[in-house]
């Protein structure tokens, strides 16, 4: 039986799998597949051979405090500027001036690999880990939230920060279908996270993946472990990707690539959409969705300081809009394309 | 909302009256008549209270609101100033202000006293001198209940609510504002 971890535009991981409770000790370690049904654009990525990156360094290692990682602001541009691939919601949000702040968002990714792809955010084209593209898409949305990268072969725990955190999760769990997610011998980085979105303790952003399959849907034979896991649970949001930001008047429509909410209301009831302009910057696939929505989460709860990651969370939910989207249905784009403005406006006033 | 070139003919209207009056007041100060120096409706409180009205915001539904809704006065604040002489040269001004109000402000009632004097340079000129000072008047932003859903419900500035400052935090940028509270006014005037 193989495993493979997929990256929403990369790869590289291994984990276990445990057969159900009879077979606690028998487990299997996986080799990673590199795997990515990327998309075109990606595919001519540039893989360069480089030292890791020096901010996650910080995380690796297996320390006791490995999962105590990087917390800082990332200074990408001295002046936040609202890019072309970002929604106009993202620039009305900033003009009040608040852009993340007192939020924590934990990049959970790949930090040390060897594999960079090229790309251009609309502050120059730059070569980077996978990781390192997620992170700073993310910073850009919310750049004044603190950001933390937690490089995900470690396998330990992510910590959380004080006051509001937000989880991206930019990759999925591959193994063979058929098994129930109980029966997953997952490693204490998955397992913290799967239980931060079911306690509610931190929003839990995740790409849908890129299989064109409804979320926990069987591709070439295998399943996302870490998307079944999440289904149901109260802070976790499936980001799928539409292939532009999506107006009253120019609808947007699912990216070819994307996967889609399917038919269980549990997942419809937590899946989002945004628009990932991958003819601007390069850069396709829900790896790059996750992060905005992670960004818009973190806008959100500088606004309602005092909210819960679950409050957070079914805020952007309730809030999605469905008349920017082609030919809306539950069962393609879940909630609806999410939308800063209202997220962030009242339900009634008087 | 008024205009300024409105403010404008409402002041040398304000003017010509006062000169009217003063004209007349040797003449009527014996008797202790009270004038009306001065009836005009608005203020630059009113304009203020006005401008808060443009502009609006889409609620999570999509449904439009419109500050208009809430900054629109049925009556605009009106003055009526007085004067009333004590002796042939001197006399106390005094008036008041009715106040407006809409949805979510308040301009309070006012009232004006203050005094005029004026002596006699020379044979065809007047130098007068006038001191007043208001009560109240004061422009006075009312909140909103925004309900955030999930979220609950918060006081807030009413114009603040979508944006992405947090609800406590909009309360900080309501508006409450003083009319001009003194006023001193000296005036010259020859005849030939």
């Amino acid at each position: 039986m193989s495993r493979r971890l997929r990256q929403f535009a990369i790869v590289h991981r291994s984990c276990r799998l445990n057969r159900g409770k009879n077979m606690s000790n028998n487990r299997w370690k996986f080799g990673i597949a590199a795997a990515l049904a990327l998309v075109p654009a990606s595919m001519a990525m540039a893989q360069e051979a480089v030292g890791p990156d020096p901010l996650s360094t910080l995380c690796a290692g297996g320390q006791a405090n490995a999962a105590i990682c990087l917390s800082a602001t990332l200074a990408t541009t001295t002046t936040p500027t609202v890019q072309s691939w970002m929604s106009p919601d993202v620039g009305a949000a900033w003009r009040a001036g608040y852009k993340g702040q007192g939020v924590t968002i934990t990049i959970v990714d790949d930090f040390s690999s060897t594999s960079k792809f090229s790309g251009n955010f609309g502050i120059g084209t730059q070569t980077q880990r996978h990781g390192e593209w997620t992170r700073e898409e993310a910073s850009m949305v919310a750049p004044l939230a603190a950001i933390r990268s937690k490089d995900f072969s470690t396998s330990s725990a992510v910590a959380l920060a004080p006051g509001l955190n937000v989880l991206n999760l930019s990759y999925g769990m591959y193994a063979k279908a058929g098994y129930s997610p109980s029966q997953i011998g997952w490693s204490a980085e998955e397992a913290s996270i799967i239980s931060y979105a079911t306690k509610g303790t931190a929003v839990v952003s995740k790409a849908a993946g890129n299989d064109a399959v409804a979320v926990g849907g069987v591709t070439g034979g295998q399943q996302d472990y870490l998307d079944l896991a999440l289904v149901g649970k109260a802070s976790a949001i499936f980001v799928g990707a539409l292939n532009s930001n999506g107006t009253t008047t120019n609808k947007a429509s699912m990216a070819w690539y994307s996967n889609t909410a399917g038919s269980n209301t549990a997942v419809q009831s937590h899946f989002l959409v945004v628009g990932v302009a991958g003819d601007k910057t390069g850069l396709y696939g829900t790896s790059f969705a996750a992060p905005i929505v992670a960004g818009y989460a973190a806008i959100v709860g500088s606004k309602f300081t005092k909210a819960t990651p679950t409050q957070i969370t079914n805020q952007l939910l309730n809030t999605a809009r469905t008349d920017t989207l082609v030919g809306y249905n539950a069962s393609v784009y879940g909630r609806g394309e999410a939308s800063l403005s209202r997220a962030l406006a009242p339900l009634a006033i008087r | 909302m008024r205009e300024k070139s409105g403010n404008r003919v409402r002041l040398c209207t304000a003017a010509l009256v006062l000169s009217a009056s003063l004209m007349a007041w040797s003449a009527i100060a014996q008797e202790m008549t009270t004038s009306i120096v001065d009836i005009h409706q608005g203020s630059l409180l009113s304009d203020r209270a006005r401008s808060l009205g443009s502009g609006g915001y889409e609620l999570q539904n999509g449904s439009r609101v419109s500050f208009n809704q809430w900054y629109h006065a049925s009556w605009v604040d009106m003055h009526v100033d007085l004067l009333t002489p004590i002796t042939e040269d001197t006399g106390i001004l005094w008036g008041f202000g009715t106040g407006e109000a809409a949805e979510k402000y308040r301009i309070a009632p006012s009232l004006k006293l203050g005094f005029l004097t004026q002596m006699h340079p020379g044979p065809n000129s007047t130098l007068s001198l006038s001191f007043t000072a208001t009560i109240g008047g004061k422009l006075t932003e009312k909140t909103c209940q925004a309900n955030y859903g999930d979220l609950g419900s918060f006081n807030v500035n009413c114009r603040l609510a979508a944006s992405e400052m947090a609800p406590e935090e909009t309360l900080k940028y309501l508006v409450n504002a003083k009319p001009e509270s003194q006023h001193l006014w000296l005036n010259y005037r020859v005849t030939f």
